[in-house]
């Protein structure tokens, strides 16, 4: 498989603490990797290793297939929305994203072009000449998802991209992001697993500086291994569900009303076990919906629960 | 080449970047006003100066400032000061017959441009370390091209003050002096202020230097505060406790790494010593630079 980030046993101390742990993790080229971990897990940090920005204690990184971070490899290929930072405060969107352009060794001309048109994509068509220190948070932080697509580079890590967007943009830099799958290698993290779900392919689950799981979006949700029932309510007799469909797991969320059956994909398919499971469930009880795989967050929490 | 196109682009965005901040606009305002302040202060001064030198010379008594200029450097008097002042006889050989108003505007370049160094650039490279304003441009270039286009840009910004200075300075004594308004005077007014910048070289890679070393813009401008005083107090005491013989003969050896050491080459006519004494400074200036960089280079960001 040809991958975008390939990084094997990253150490990262501050102290006696390590932010990473000899972490492992590779993106394939194209896909958009959800990073998915409780707050201090290291996510931050390595995507910051990865652009060059935290220097590591040990272990091995390549990029593009060129080695590890080099302003003079993969300037312009790699862009990164760091978390918590400023743009600079006296300068204008259309300015600062010009400059950026041509630090991406792109002309002038190009460089205008590409931060006119990003301005405008993130719906600050209209601010090309304010002051950041005019702009709204949510403003300002359009502005910084926008200089990460100036020149299209190949790889693009995200830290945050939507926290602090009302829900009419963040809902538009999803599709934004969500376009560009296929194009570019995207790298998201976010708290909001709603955001993951919707625009990745690929997740990657992080806990105390180690990857605890890389696969993809269909698999950790069990798109081909669990299917999800909204019933009006609680079926009573679980003995006549596992009776229709053997080895089958099944678990209610009171609070959702969802029941979710689990079974083994390599002796049953989706249809199979919704044509034999859908009668004996609806003699107990009337089913609203029937959904392909759990959610995102019910399948971390229950890998998060099943490690301890 | 790519990394010197990069580092251009840097320095012409930082010098635009510093144009719009309200703290450097502000200082370079207080500037542009101290330097025609002093030079409206300096030409009463000489005004009165030149009374009384008239009268004890019997000359006839003038109605404005500058027209015995010529006389006032013969008077054994101000030779003296002088003297005093430059402390070197060949400078003091150079500056002779030169007009008084472009030695006051020099004294006062020379003199405040550190601070003014100080007080617009010292606190750039901490300000974007701690907003964290760096992390959008370090992905895009080398760390080394980042800080030395900052440098180049506020040269240019410090270049821009002078020059602005030295032209309010002149105006000022166009207004005031009889017979000053010559374009050789506004020249020479240019070219102190060229000097100046020279001069000012060194300090603001002392000050850049130390805004690497830390995230907080008030303690990187205190940090150049203190820096920049202590290299005068530091050529102070050099040429105080100098001597011949014994380690204080090697003191001034130590001296040659201040800026301060260099200063009266600037003050020269000949080419030989200003090429000498300007290359002197901007090296002195990016080695002070480049000693603050190695800390940045390694540092997390």
């Amino acid at each position: 498989m040809d991958y975008a980030i390939e990084s094997t046993e990253l150490v990262k101390r501050y102290g006696a603490r390590r932010a990473l742990d000899g972490l492992t993790l590779a993106v394939p080229r194209y896909a958009v990797l959800g990073l998915i971990g409780p707050n201090g897990a290291g996510k931050t940090t390595w995507m910051m290793s990865i652009a060059g920005l935290l220097h590591l204690h040990s272990g091995t990184i390549n990029l593009l297939s060129r080695g590890p971070f080099d302003p003079a490899l993969h300037s312009g290929r790699i862009t990164l929305l760091p978390q918590d930072s400023e743009l600079p405060l006296e300068s204008r969107p259309i300015d600062l994203l010009t400059h950026y352009g041509l630090l991406q060794r792109l002309t002038r001309r190009e460089a205008k072009h590409a931060a006119t048109e990003m301005l405008r994509e993130v719906h600050l068509g209209d601010r090309l000449t304010a002051t950041v220190r005019s702009l709204s948070h949510g403003m300002r932080k359009r502005v910084m998802i926008a200089q990460c697509f100036i020149g299209s580079p190949e790889l693009v890590l995200l830290d945050e991209p939507l926290s602090g967007l009302d829900p009419r943009e963040a809902a538009h830099m999803r599709t934004f992001l969500t376009r560009r799958r296929g194009r570019q290698t995207l790298v998201i993290s976010s708290h909001n697993l709603n955001d993951i779900e919707a625009m990745c392919d690929r997740v990657a689950f992080i806990e105390k500086g180690r990857t605890v799981r890389n696969t993809t979006l269909e698999e950790v949700v069990g798109k081909n291994s669990t299917l999800v029932y909204r019933v009006t309510s609680e079926p009573a007799d679980y003995a006549a569900l596992t009776a229709a469909v053997s080895d089958a797991t099944f678990s209610f969320d009171a609070e959702t009303s969802d029941l979710t059956c689990r079974y083994d994909p390599r002796r049953f398919t989706a249809e199979a076990i919704n044509r034999i499971l859908l009668p004996a469930l609806l003699a107990q009880c009337d089913v609203s919906t029937i959904t392909r795989g759990d959610n995102l967050e019910n399948a971390y929490l229950n890998q998060v629960i099943g490690n301890g | 080449m790519s990394t010197l196109v990069q580092t251009w682009h840097i320095a012409c965005y930082e010098w635009f970047d510093a144009l719009r901040s309200r703290r450097a606009l502000v200082v370079l305002l207080l500037y542009l006003a101290a330097a025609v302040c002093n030079m409206h202060w300096s030409i009463n001064l000489l005004h009165r100066l030149e009374s009384e030198l008239a009268t004890a010379l019997q000359l006839p008594a003038t109605e404005q400032a500058g027209v015995v200029s010529t006389a006032l450097w013969k008077s054994k008097p101000f030779q003296r000061m002088m003297k005093r002042m430059t402390q070197n006889d060949l400078v003091l050989h150079d500056i002779t017959g030169k007009h008084p108003i472009e030695l006051i505007y020099a004294w006062f370049a020379f003199f405040y441009t550190p601070l003014l160094v100080v007080l617009v650039a010292g606190n750039r490279i901490a300000e974007e370390i701690g907003s964290g304003a760096v992390r959008y441009v370090i992905f895009r270039t080398s760390r080394a091209s980042w800080s030395i286009g900052k440098f180049i840009g506020q040269m240019f910004m410090i270049g821009l003050a002078l020059l602005l200075s030295g032209t309010s300075a002149y105006i000022v004594a166009k207004i005031r002096l009889a017979g000053s308004g010559t374009p050789d005077l506004f020249l020479n007014m240019v070219q102190w202020s060229l000097r100046a910048w020279i001069y000012s070289i060194p300090y603001l890679g002392l000050a850049m230097g130390l805004s690497h070393l830390t995230r907080s813009p008030s303690k990187a401008t205190v940090m150049g505060i203190l820096a920049i005083t202590a290299c005068f107090v530091l050529s102070i005491l050099i040429r105080h406790f100098t001597a011949d013989t014994g380690w204080r003969a090697y003191l001034p050896h130590l001296g040659q790494l201040l800026p301060d050491a260099h200063k009266m080459l600037l003050w020269r006519n000949a080419p030989a010593p200003l090429i000498a004494g300007s290359a002197t400074l901007v090296t002195l200036g990016f080695c002070y630079l480049f000693t603050g960089y190695a800390f940045f280079r390694t540092r997390d960001v």
